[in-house]
């Protein structure tokens, strides 16, 4: 009777690993077909060039993923198994975005948002549930009690839960999703979503793994692979292929209505057009040395007694790397300097230390657009208080010294001199107290032996300091210093929302970011802004591994 | 020995006040803020600015339907509070015979052309009657230059008692009050009140969904052998310095190919993969002990149960840490709402497009913007008061490990 059954079994199985590979000569035949038809010139014409190219390199390689597992299955071989998994698992999970994507369910959140605000208070339930299941953890000792919060807890939870879902609109959803769902094309991606998943089973299931042989090595594999997948897929979709794409928009002339050639490298020609000539005298007038429709004057300058002007295609380009590149080397020191002398102070142990620590943390976790305005109104010419601190500082200088110095009524914002600096301000401010914890974290890591076998070598504060600290330090310093250089060079929100309009005045806050924005998304010549990116990424680049190679030379210790 | 007590004592002296010069530099800012947010449009433009939001004091007088003003008046020396009962009274300036520099202001119906009918000649030429003056109870023989409105000051205890003054230039009384509703105001401004319902909603979908993915991919990376993991992590590794400003040109193309465009799905969905997020699990989970896992394993529990229930209790403060990085990370995102929400499409704005449309829109009201400000300052603030240990911990793992 056993073996009756046990054979009968075997028998099952050999005829699902039969149905399996039948479905995958099916579905490498039909995955040749799909190719055919993107490609072909009267086939999808609602779809860009650049998709239907890489759909049917993604089709073609699943369909040879596909005949390679028929081909191994025939010969009842493990990797067959692996490669129909995979190959339907990434079946499934195309189809079944695809499917969400027809049923808007991606679009809901918008008509979620819509009630969230009067729903979003149950939830608070929620938060009920989860109390009362922690008072249950009091009673450990009397493991009834402590059962029963845990189910009370529990219940609350859930029926709180339901009640936000329901006044979120639970049911018009559903109802949408049902009318949704009678469409014909959705029915058809539902059925092959189902194949996909029948698919899976047949392999996944314990008999047929046996059958062909799993190992611990291949199941662990899977596994390992199916944990990453959420993360890998979004990955892949969201990073990776946008960061190749991204080279490939740089050689287009893409603009706003998706319309786009392949122009090769004039986007970054374009950008890197430069032209220098000798002037007769220094006030000579740009446009009688050269061509004003393609040039632009960038700047003048005095070498060897003679006078050369330099232009460039894209003056705002320079102007903008230029700026972005005074930010980047002002704004460093300025918030790291400080940093470090702080995290110095609150490193000795007096009491206190948390709460300043908590405090210098603050500006860190606050909206840049946020506190841009709060500086915004700070710097305001007539009202605003820095002004109102430089006059009193100038009124106390000017009693105690009998000097003359008038009210301050700078235009921080709307002078060329300053708008830059008030920027600058800004930004280390926001970025010190951040820079300050990790600098602290980095000096706790210095052992505290160094310094006492240094102050019985009777080496003074500052000795301690050159000898000790900052070469211990040089690791956090490093990185401190390099996440701040990267994060500055892509200052974009506090010009953005700080000058008016952006960029202003002048040229004298346009920043690269800026100048991609208004290239991308306000000129939409987005081939131009995805080759400006390219640069900015060549610059942060290069600046990361000067510093890297600096750090390397210095000899950090490695604590 | 007691020396080195004093000097150590000047130390820490020294160390309190720079550190506390530095926290005032660091929350001057914030409290500018908040206090700004309560005041009244006039008070926001009072010079020399005044940090505590005051408003002029209002009395209710017998004989006017209307609460009057107050305001400081110096009589003699005394400063008294005085009600202003009628402004804009037609006036002149006189002008002392002998010095025109010393001036006063007194309404043009209390003034009478002097007796004698002498006439007196201006500087500029213009030939005046000297008038009879009434000057602090006296009579002077001042000549007009010119001509300005007073206001009519009384004591609210003796109507009687008048003063004639310019109020421009008058100190009104003043006390310290608070208009929060400000607030509510501004949350009816712009949409503001479905940008925070938006901005909740697209942060709790990207935090859930960051911790999902980050915790499975984590394990993966930290616990299960798999061809090609090594390679794989390397990449992901590489790519936490790629700056997001390279993806933000294909991502929009990316969007308008999914029909996301102006949707939340465009500011929720891109954003729940997280290479750094992942790096963090994988940092956490390598440091679980195996034999845990491996008795788990041999008495048969999958490997979804094993991180349920053993991983994931023992990550909590890992979690946690990952949890506040997100959650600032898509609260104070602006960048990509901007690119991805229009400007018209108001029902989709999160907070800092609200805010970036309300700079324009309230250019001058900044008790207006700096509520809108603080509505999306303070409930970060709100949680790293709660959970600072996080906040501080999320900091210092981006450098010590990295």
């Amino acid at each position: 009777m056993q073996v009756q059954k046990t054979h009968k079994s075997i028998n099952q199985t050999q005829l699902i690993i039969k149905v399996t590979t039948a479905w995958h000569f099916l579905l490498s035949i039909s995955g040749i077909f799909l190719i055919a038809y993107i490609i072909f010139p009267h086939g999808l014409k609602n779809i860009p060039v650049w998709l239907s190219y890489i759909s049917a390199i993604l089709i073609g390689l699943l369909s040879i993923g596909s005949f390679y597992s028929a081909f191994k299955l025939i010969k009842l071989q493990r990797q067959g198994r692996t490669a129909s998994l995979v190959v339907n698992y990434i079946g499934l999970v195309v189809t079944a975005l695809l499917f969400f994507q027809n049923l808007g369910i991606f679009l809901g959140v918008d008509a979620l948002a819509k009630t969230f605000g009067s729903s979003i208070g149950w939830l608070s339930g929620v938060l009920l549930g989860y109390l009362v299941y922690t008072i249950g953890d009091r009673y450990h000792y009397r493991i009834q009690i402590e059962e029963m919060f845990h189910k009370i807890g529990k219940y609350i939870a859930l029926i709180f839960f339901a009640i936000f879902l329901i006044k979120s609109g639970l049911f018009p959803a559903l109802i949408y999703l049902a009318k949704q769902m009678i469409l014909p094309s959705n029915f058809v991606i539902l059925f092959v979503v189902i194949v996909f998943g029948l698919a899976i089973w047949s392999m996944w299931r314990e008999p047929t793994a046996l059958y062909l042989n799993r190992t611990n090595a291949q199941t662990e594999a899977l596994e390992g692979y199916l944990f990453l997948s959420p993360n890998l897929i979004g990955f892949l979709i969201f990073f990776a292929f946008p960061l190749v794409f991204s080279f490939f928009i740089s050689l287009t002339d893409w603009d706003a209505f998706g319309n786009s050639n392949f122009i090769g490298l004039a986007n970054y020609f374009e950008l890197f057009k430069l032209n220098l000539k000798q002037l007769a005298n220094s006030t000579q007038d740009f446009f009688q040395v050269m061509d004003g429709s393609i040039f632009s004057e960038l700047l003048r300058f005095n070498m060897f007694g003679k006078s050369y002007v330099l232009g460039a295609a894209d003056a705002r380009f320079w102007i903008a790397l230029r700026n972005t590149l005074v930010f980047g080397i002002v704004t460093v020191p300025l918030s790291a300097i400080p940093a470090l002398f702080l995290a110095n102070i609150l490193n000795s142990k007096i009491p206190g230390m948390k709460i300043f620590r908590a405090i210098y943390f603050l500006p860190s976790i606050a909206a840049v657009v946020g506190i841009s305005l709060i500086w915004q109104w700070l710097y305001n010419a007539t009202i605003g208080y820095i002004n109102y601190f430089i006059t009193v500082g100038l009124d106390f200088i000017n009693s105690v010294f009998s000097t003359g110095y008038p009210q301050a009524q700078i235009r921080w914002l709307s002078e060329s001199r300053t708008a830059l600096l008030a920027i600058i301000i800004v930004s280390a401010w926001q970025t010190m107290g951040f820079n300050t914890v990790l600098f602290l974290a980095g000096l706790q890591n210095v052992p505290k032996e160094l310094y006492e076998a240094a102050t019985v070598d009777g080496a003074g504060r500052w000795a301690k300091f050159w000898k000790i600290t900052l070469p211990l330090l040089a690791p956090t310093t490093f990185f401190v210093i390099t996440t701040t250089t990267i994060q500055a060079f892509q200052v974009f929100e506090q010009v953005f929302i700080m000058t008016n309009p952006p960029g202003s005045p002048g040229t004298s806050t346009l920043t690269i970011v800026l100048y991609l924005y208004q290239n991308g998304f306000q000129r939409f010549q987005q081939g131009y802004a995805a080759a400006i990116a390219w640069v900015l990424f060549i610059v942060i680049f290069s600046v990361t591994l000067l510093q890297f190679r600096s750090q390397r030379k210095t000899g950090a210790y490695d604590v | 020995m007691k020396s080195f007590k004093l000097s150590r004592f000047i130390t820490n002296m020294g160390a309190y006040i720079i550190l506390t010069i530095f926290a005032l530099v660091m929350l001057f800012p914030f409290i500018f803020m908040v206090a700004t947010s309560l005041k009244t449009p006039d008070d926001t433009f009072n010079y020399p600015p005044r940090l505590l939001p005051r408003e002029g004091v209002e009395t209710t007088l017998e004989g006017f339907d209307k609460p009057v003003p107050l305001y400081h008046i110096d009589i003699e020396g005394v400063k008294r509070d005085f009600a202003l009962v009628e402004t804009g009274i037609p006036a002149g300036i006189y002008a002392e015979l002998d010095d025109l520099s010393s001036t006063f202001s007194v309404p043009l119906d209390m003034v009478k052309p002097s007796a004698s009918g002498d006439q007196f000649t201006l500087p500029d030429g213009t030939v005046q009657p000297i008038m009879d003056v009434p000057v602090n109870g006296t009579i002077m023989q001042l000549v007009q230059t010119g001509k300005t409105a007073l206001g009519r000051f009384i004591d609210p205890k003796d109507f009687s008692r008048e003063v004639f003054q310019v109020v421009r230039t008058s100190q009104p009384v003043t006390k310290v009050t608070a208009h929060p509703e400000n607030y509510s105001h501004v949350m009816t401004m712009e949409n503001m009140g479905r940008s925070l319902t938006n901005t909740i909603l697209v942060t709790l979908f990207v935090v859930i969904g960051q911790l999902v993915t980050s915790v499975m991919g984590g394990y993966a990376f930290a616990r299960l052998r798999f061809p090609g993991k090594d390679k794989l992590f390397v990449f992901y590794l590489g790519t936490i310095m790629i700056p997001f400003v390279m993806l933000i040109i294909p991502l929009y193309q990316l969007m308008v190919l999914f029909g996301w465009t102006d949707k939340l799905a465009a500011l929720i969905f891109p954003w729940i993969f997280s290479a750094y997020g992942t790096f963090l699990m994988r940092q956490f989970f390598i440091t679980v002990p195996k034999e845990i896992e491996e008795a788990a394993l041999i008495d048969g529990a999958s490997r979804f149960k094993i991180l349920y229930n053993i991983f994931l209790p023992a990550a909590a403060p890992a979690l946690a840490t990952m949890a506040t990085f997100t959650f600032l990370y898509a609260w104070n995102s602006f960048f990509w709402p901007l690119v991805i929400i229009n400007t018209g499409n108001y029902e989709n704005h999160v907070l800092t497009l609200t805010l970036n449309m309300l700079r324009g829109r309230a250019s001058d009201s900044a008790n207006l913007i700096l509520a809108g400000a603080a509505i999306s300052i303070l409930p970060p603030f709100l949680l790293y008061i709660l959970g600072q240990r996080f906040f501080i911990e999320s900091a210092m793992s981006s450098g010590v490990k990295g």
